[in-house]
């Protein structure tokens, strides 16, 4: 399977990343930009993996793609931001596409992040938002 | 109905329909020549109606001449009977003055009344020659006249001539005898007679010349009537035969033009009409046709534009999207490893993935590459014996690790599976076949690829469970860039694989096909001649 929920007890002082992106690379890029110790993850690779992990571990960020097989990452943000438990959680969009940004911070997205991105603006952006 | 019945019935109807062509369908070119040839022009219509005008016009203008020269030759005749009767009248009172002449003269003796008698005497062979000039024309009346001159000549010469001798020798008793006066009466009045005749006959010619004046004035008065009425009728129907065959058909034109200039290109005239007007209607039809051709043709071409634009626009999303993914992985790698120190582990594992995403980059430029050179005709192939299914279990075992989703079963059977071809190029097949059966069936299950050798041919298959292409979709599927719901199925690519893949089995000489129904997953094969 292409998602793996991070193994041990949940810690407080950590965040709870759940990675959704059908290319294996890019979330092992999104995993090694933003380190392993203030972070821990869980990763789908399909859009319908991606909403069911996010109902199971109502994580804190959510890096989400757009064009994911199954469900559409647009789709799932969409029953993301339309459920009350996911108040508190943040949604990075990252995608290849370059004329969504509009549509998808209208459906609820925190930021929206072009590929291919820089890994260190990428960790600097997610600080930010998480320390808002 | 008899076969035969049918045979001759049908060129009847195929006349019919170029005789009275559908006026809501324009005539054909060669329909409307042929009319032609059938339809008097207008300038011979013209030219007919107008001869027509023309001979009944000088026909009434001739009978009204004959007419009236024929009453002048009628009263030129009244007038010389008029003029023999006159001379005739004349004549006789030259009789009647020597008749009067000599009996005066034997009652008296008096010179005096020889006066008359020697003028008559005088006048005589002038005025008996006047009358018979008059009547040379007439046989009947000449003759008559002649024997008139002859009677009062011998009048004179024989009795008058002769009594005036004896009265001027004295003897008047002889002269005044009963013998004598009855001699007298009786030659006066056989003059009188004659004259008399002449004159009732020279009177009934008058009367008969002149009631031929009169008919033939009748008949001239007629002649020009009628023929005043029928100039008439003609002028007015030639006026109509050109306001309804020239003017009417001309106005319909007009208006239609106008018409067709507002934007009605589907309004076609009614056909007919004489000659070239037929022609200008036909012309006409033929002009809206066309424009509404052109017009349907630019909205075709227009449409195509859009289309291709939209190809275009698509075409670029997919570009970007495809260089995008393995441009972020290449370029967010290094510069991770940039940027820290990892362990030789971790550097090697990301040096692979930099590697293997920059040859996704170049392989994308291959395709984009290729497909340019199939445009052109300038893809190139080695010819060399390859092994089939080597070159399946080969490319089975590279995908075999890509998704942990799908089962790839493969059945390879011990044969001889030699083709000639560039192993490269078919090798690029089989990976084109084998990820699509998996990008196509993101739900996973098995992907069963086969390979077997049947009457010359080394057949491989390659079947999904996937999602299938529907039937619609069918004749796109060999499209370059055409990719069908992938998009909307989150499942990327440039839409060129197949069309690569196709042109490269057909540039071995095989064969490429596939069957599909929407949700039924889909089996791709290719064939190619055993070596």
């Amino acid at each position: 399977m292409n998602s793996a929920q991070s193994a041990g007890a949940p810690a407080t002082d950590r965040w709870s990343v759940l990675i959704c992106e059908d290319e294996a690379p890019l979330r092992e890029l999104v995993r090694v930009s933003l380190g392993g110790d203030d972070y821990e993850f869980a990763e789908a690779g399909d859009g319908v993996r991606a909403a069911q992990l996010a109902r199971q571990l109502l994580p804190d960020l959510i890096v989400l793609d757009l064009m994911l097989p199954l469900r559409s990452g647009l789709d799932v943000l969409e029953e993301i931001r339309g459920d009350a438990r996911f108040a508190n959680t943040r949604i990075v969009v990252i995608t290849a596409s370059s004329n969504k940004e509009e549509e998808v911070l209208a459906a609820g997205a925190d930021r929206f992040i072009r590929k291919p991105f820089e890994p260190s603006e990428f960790r600097l952006a997610i600080e930010e938002l998480l320390a808002s | 109905m008899s076969a035969a019945a049918d045979a001759s019935g049908s060129p009847v109807r195929a006349q019919d329909q170029v005789a009275r062509p559908d006026p809501t369908s324009p005539p054909a070119p060669v329909a409307a020549g042929r009319e032609r040839k059938g339809s008097t022009s207008l300038g011979t219509r013209m030219i007919v109606a107008s001869s027509i005008l023309a001979f009944v016009v000088a026909a009434v203008f001739a009978g009204f001449l004959v007419s009236t020269i024929e009453l002048r030759h009628s009263t030129s005749r009244a007038n010389h009977s008029k003029d023999v009767s006159i001379a005739a009248l004349k004549l006789e009172a030259l009789v009647g003055d020597m008749e009067t002449g000599l009996r005066g003269f034997v009652l008296t003796g008096n010179p005096r009344f020889l006066q008359p008698l020697t003028a008559a005497q005088k006048e005589l062979p002038a005025r008996s020659a006047a009358l018979l000039r008059l009547t040379q024309d007439e046989p009947l009346q000449l003759k008559r006249a002649e024997t008139l001159r002859y009677e009062i000549h011998s009048y004179m010469n024989d009795f008058v001539v002769p009594m005036v001798q004896l009265v001027r020798l004295g003897d008047r008793g002889a002269a005044q005898s009963p013998v004598a006066t009855s001699e007298d009466r009786a030659r006066t009045l056989q003059i009188r007679t004659g004259f008399d005749r002449f004159l009732r006959v020279d009177s009934r010619k008058v009367a008969s010349s002149v009631s031929s004046a009169s008919n033939t004035a009748d008949v001239a008065i007629a002649v020009g009537a009628a023929g005043l009425a029928a100039t008439t009728l003609l002028v007015l129907a030639f006026g109509l035969f050109l306001a309804r065959s020239i003017a009417r058909p001309v106005r319909e034109v007009a208006d239609g033009a106008q018409r067709l200039a507002a934007g009605d290109l589907s309004l076609r005239l009614k056909g007919g009409g004489p000659g070239e007007v037929g022609e200008l209607t036909r012309a006409f039809n033929s002009m809206a046709e066309s424009i509404q051709r052109q017009q349907a043709e630019l909205e075709r071409q227009n449409e195509q534009l859009r289309e291709s634009e939209r190809v275009k626009s698509e075409l670029v999303s997919i570009v970007s999207h495809e260089v995008r993914t393995p441009l972020a992985s290449v370029l967010g790698f290094t510069s991770l490893m940039l940027q820290h120190d990892f362990d030789e582990e971790a550097r090697r594992r990301y040096l692979g993935i930099i590697d293997s995403q920059a040859r996704r980059l170049a392989q994308l430029v291959e395709d984009f590459l290729d497909a340019r050179r199939l445009e052109e005709g300038k893809l190139e192939l080695r010819r060399e014996p390859v092994d089939l299914g080597t070159l399946l279990r080969e490319e089975v075992e590279l995908f075999r690790g890509q998704s942990a989703g799908h089962e790839l079963l493969l059945d390879v059977q011990e044969d001889d599976h030699m083709v000639l071809g560039d192993s490269g190029r078919l090798a690029q097949v089989v990976a084109n076949l084998l990820s699509n059966a998996i990008k196509y069936s993101p739900e996973g299950g098995s992907v069963e690829v086969s390979i077997s050798r049947d009457d010359g041919w080394i057949s491989v298959l390659v079947r999904d469970h996937g999602f299938g292409i529907p039937k619609e979709q069918h004749a796109q599927v060999f499209t370059k860039f055409f990719r069908g719901e992938a998009a909307s199925h989150g499942i990327s690519g440039t839409g060129l694989g197949l069309v690569l893949s196709r042109e490269i089995v057909e540039a071995h000489g095989g064969e490429m096909g596939f069957e599909s129904a929407a949700g039924a997953g889909a089996v791709f094969w290719f064939r190619l001649r055993h070596a």
